[in-house]
């Protein structure tokens, strides 16, 4: 399980991840999000190289983005495969975490 | 001589109550996907709902202690559906009548936990409970020509 951060312009984080977001793959970025949460406001995760999701891997974003959330900022999840994307849906995590496939539309998100 | 021909896939698979035994688990779908050719869609699912139905099992049912097991076993119906039986000697507990809790918490804040359930009834085309003398037994079934991804 890969996890790497990059700063864009506007004071946004990217946070991208790679691997399996299992319960192997949470556990190893467990504590990174949780520093990376609790230092900036503006996260966008990119899940393009995210191939499988499960609850504790669920858990592995909700925790971030709520305490983000409880800072005043915004967590926004980027680019999921189609069956990564069922998870979040059937999970209902989109409803409180916006998702978005277009990189512009989730940059917008944090104007 | 091809790796069928002299390592037969095992069609079940004994696990200790530790959560790096799930680890395991992947490989061995993989196996069975290589074998039954199962679509990339349907293996993504059938890890699902074994990861979180065999986590279950031993974060609550045993509740994370050493030395117990959970055995799942692997079969095709006669109607050609993947059938997935997880066995336990946990507490009876039918997952199929436990409530989906709700994504907000009692704080009014998304709920960090508590999907699984969820994401089983969510993956899974067939669900069926049967307690056991000793334990518990879970079925979950998977259409073979049903693309998980594209139905539901």
């Amino acid at each position: 399980m890969g996890i790497t951060t990059e700063e864009l312009p506007g004071g946004i984080t990217k946070v991208i991840l790679e691997g399996n977001l299992d319960i192997g793959g949470a556990a190893a970025i467990d504590l990174q999000m949780n520093i990376i949460a609790g230092a900036h406001k503006a996260v966008l995760v990119d899940l393009q190289k995210i191939s499988f999701i499960g609850s504790m891997g669920l858990r592995a974003l909700v925790s971030p983005a709520r305490a983000i959330k409880n800072r005043g900022g915004i967590m926004v999840l980027f680019g999921p495969n189609a069956m990564v994307e069922k998870v979040l849906r059937t999970s209902g995590i989109d409803t409180v975490i916006p998702v978005h496939h277009d990189l512009q539309a989730a940059l917008a998100t944090f104007q | 001589m091809t790796r069928n021909e002299t390592e037969p896939i095992q069609d079940r698979i004994v696990l200790s109550s530790d959560l790096s035994e799930m680890s395991r688990v992947f490989p061995w779908i993989e196996a069975l996907a290589s074998q039954y050719e199962i679509a990339e869609s349907l293996q993504f699912a059938i890890n699902l709902c074994l990861e979180e139905a065999v986590s279950n099992v031993i974060r609550h049912g045993y509740a994370n202690q050493a030395g117990r097991f959970v055995v799942v076993c692997f079969t095709v119906s006669g109607e050609g559906n993947l059938v997935f039986t997880i066995d336990d000697d946990a507490p009876p507990f039918n997952p199929l009548e436990a409530p989906a809790l709700p994504m907000l918490d009692e704080q009014c804040e998304t709920r960090i936990g508590g999907h699984g359930i969820r994401l089983i009834r969510g993956f899974a085309d067939m669900l069926e409970y049967e307690p056991t003398s000793t334990g518990n037994r879970l079925h979950i079934a998977f259409s073979k020509n049903v693309s998980s991804a594209s139905t539901k």
